[in-house]
């Protein structure tokens, strides 16, 4: 049964550069210049996450800039281990959060469609048995023989897109990726993934575009500054988005000491 | 205090990673020759740069030492091939999860792939160096023996140390920027100090003590030996295991507090 548990999910990011270094921190251990120096700062992304994402939803994210997105995405996929909370990951995860994993400039679109099918987890029998249903996808023609570096933004997106959505996943996890195509591209993109919704069991996707939303999702989370504030359908969480738009938004830090290596 | 331990996690990792045997043997070839990229000769300048050193400093220092070069040849040449294996993989070592920075943060993926991919890369330049020794060897008449065999299990034993170093210094120098430059610097006085350009028969008294337990002496000695038709002595043979027993030990330990840590540092 495939499922995503997050429990009490917290996510902390130390902030280093000024403590990163070596010879500060040995000099604070050896000199035990404690206090305001030793305390960390960290943002926090999420804070305190319950959810838990089931077989057949097709969740959408939403928020502001800095909401918490793609560190909950990140979270989703099993890049990030919570800094403290549980997560539970039923099922095998593809991720698409910007370009194609492991995308060479130098290498030809097939060269990198092999690199990144791998990387997501298929095998060359299977990338070679998909490249035929990829090609047609990315229509990017003779350019496929070409190196990468040759491709205009969009084309890149296409050609990571299609890697992504050839694998049968049981969990998808999006990021907005699908923007920077053009208007033909986002039709057809939106196409390949009902499609590939019929094959996934779970479908993760963040964007700010109320269309994509609607048209993608039957569950919607609105974050805001980490926080969950509202799950329900996507029509509710659109408007509460909205009303969450006009309101001005300032960041927060939160700057605590945390007594492990982190 | 430490973060909680999750050591199935780490075990899990582990072996994924080098059960991704399509991945990382692909990768490696396509960085080694990314590398060269554009280059006429490709991986072969390495060789090439290491045939110029071995033959300059074998014209001095072997009018230097009055050694044969017959003899003095073949032994730099096989030293020179592991030492450059070894270092380079322990140098690229501390870098190996900060150079993967992008595909840490994008995909869940067994952070010891990346340690594999770096190895083979290293064999692949190790190999192209082998066209250096096999010409030391029609110069030189270095006998092939069943002991040349022994540099397979040789070099199979270094590789098990090197994917536990790259994983401390991996974990260690993303979170600590300066242990690269402690390596580096640490390396390059290495190369003076153990035995690679002079050999331990020109030491006498108890200077002997800064070969006989130099851990990087013994690393290179298993697979020089070999190369040079010879069986390593059992004391090497036992030091290299037991760092390979302590190293796996120590390296679990941290891997399994650390690891999931990693996405946050690089």
């Amino acid at each position: 049964m495939t499922s995503i548990t997050l429990q009490n999910v917290v996510t902390e990011f130390p902030i280093y550069g000024m403590q990163r270094n070596l010879r500060r921190n040995l000099y604070w251990r050896i000199f035990g210049k404690e206090g305001a120096h030793n305390g960390r700062v960290v943002v926090r992304a999420l804070d305190n996450i319950c959810l838990t994402v089931r077989d057949g939803d097709r969740l959408g994210i939403m928020g502001h800039n800095g909401a918490g997105k793609t560190t909950i995405l990140r979270i989703f996929a099993g890049i990030y281990a919570p800094t403290h909370g549980k997560v539970d990951i039923q099922g095998r995860v593809s991720t698409l959060l910007h370009t194609a994993p492991g995308l060479d400039l130098d290498d030809t679109g097939y060269e990198n469609i092999l690199t990144c099918g791998l990387y997501l987890g298929m095998s060359s029998e299977e990338i070679a048995a998909k490249m035929k249903d990829i090609e047609d996808f990315v229509e990017l023609g003779d350019y496929l023989a070409l190196p990468v570096r040759t491709y205009s933004a969009g084309m890149m997106v296409r050609l990571g897109f299609a890697v992504a959505t050839a694998i049968d996943p049981e969990i998808l996890v999006l990021d907005e990726g699908l923007s920077a195509g053009d208007a033909r591209f986002t039709e057809r993109a939106s196409q390949r993934i009902q499609q590939l919704v019929k094959r996934t069991n779970i479908l993760i996707l963040a964007s700010h575009s109320d269309a994509l939303i609607r048209e993608m999702c039957n569950r919607a989370i609105l974050l805001n500054h980490g926080s969950l504030v509202a799950d329900g359908t996507p029509d509710e969480i659109i408007a509460e988005y909205r009303e969450l738009l006009k309101q001005p938004q300032a960041p927060t830090l939160s700057a605590e000491v945390i007594p492990m290596i982190t | 205090m430490l973060p909680p331990p999750d050591y199935s996690g780490a075990i899990d990792d582990i072996v994924a990673g080098l059960r991704m045997r399509e991945i990382w043997g692909r990768m490696g070839w396509a960085e080694a020759k990314r590398r060269y990229r554009r280059t006429v000769i490709g991986p072969f300048w390495s060789s090439l740069s290491m045939a110029i050193f071995v033959v300059s400093l074998s014209i001095v220092w072997s009018q230097l030492w009055k050694i044969d070069p017959k003899e003095y040849v073949p032994y730099l040449t096989s030293g020179l091939m592991v030492w450059t294996f070894f270092s380079t993989c322990i140098t690229e070592g501390c870098g190996v999860f900060v150079a993967s920075e992008n595909l840490i943060k994008q995909l869940r993926i067994s952070y010891t792939m990346l340690v594999c991919i770096l190895i083979w890369r290293n064999i692949i330049v190790l190999l192209h160096n082998f066209a250096i020794y096999i010409l030391v060897v029609l110069f030189a008449h270095v006998p092939v023996t069943w002991a040349t065999l022994l540099a397979l299990p040789a070099l199979a034993l270094l590789c098990i140390n090197i994917i536990w170093i790259a994983i401390v210094l991996g974990m260690f120098c993303a979170r600590y920027r300066d242990i690269q430059q402690i390596i580096v610097s640490f390396l390059q006085v290495a190369l003076f100090v153990t035995p690679i350009l002079w050999s331990p028969a020109q030491l006498t008294g108890r200077a002997v003590y800064i070969v006989d337990y130099n851990l990087l002496y013994h690393y290179i000695e298993i697979l020089r030996e070999p190369l040079m038709g010879k069986a390593p002595p059992l004391w090497s043979w036992f030091m290299v295991l037991m760092s390979t027993i302590v190293g796996w030990g120590v390296t679990l330990f941290l891997y399994g507090r650390f690891r999931r840590r990693i996405a946050y540092w690089v």
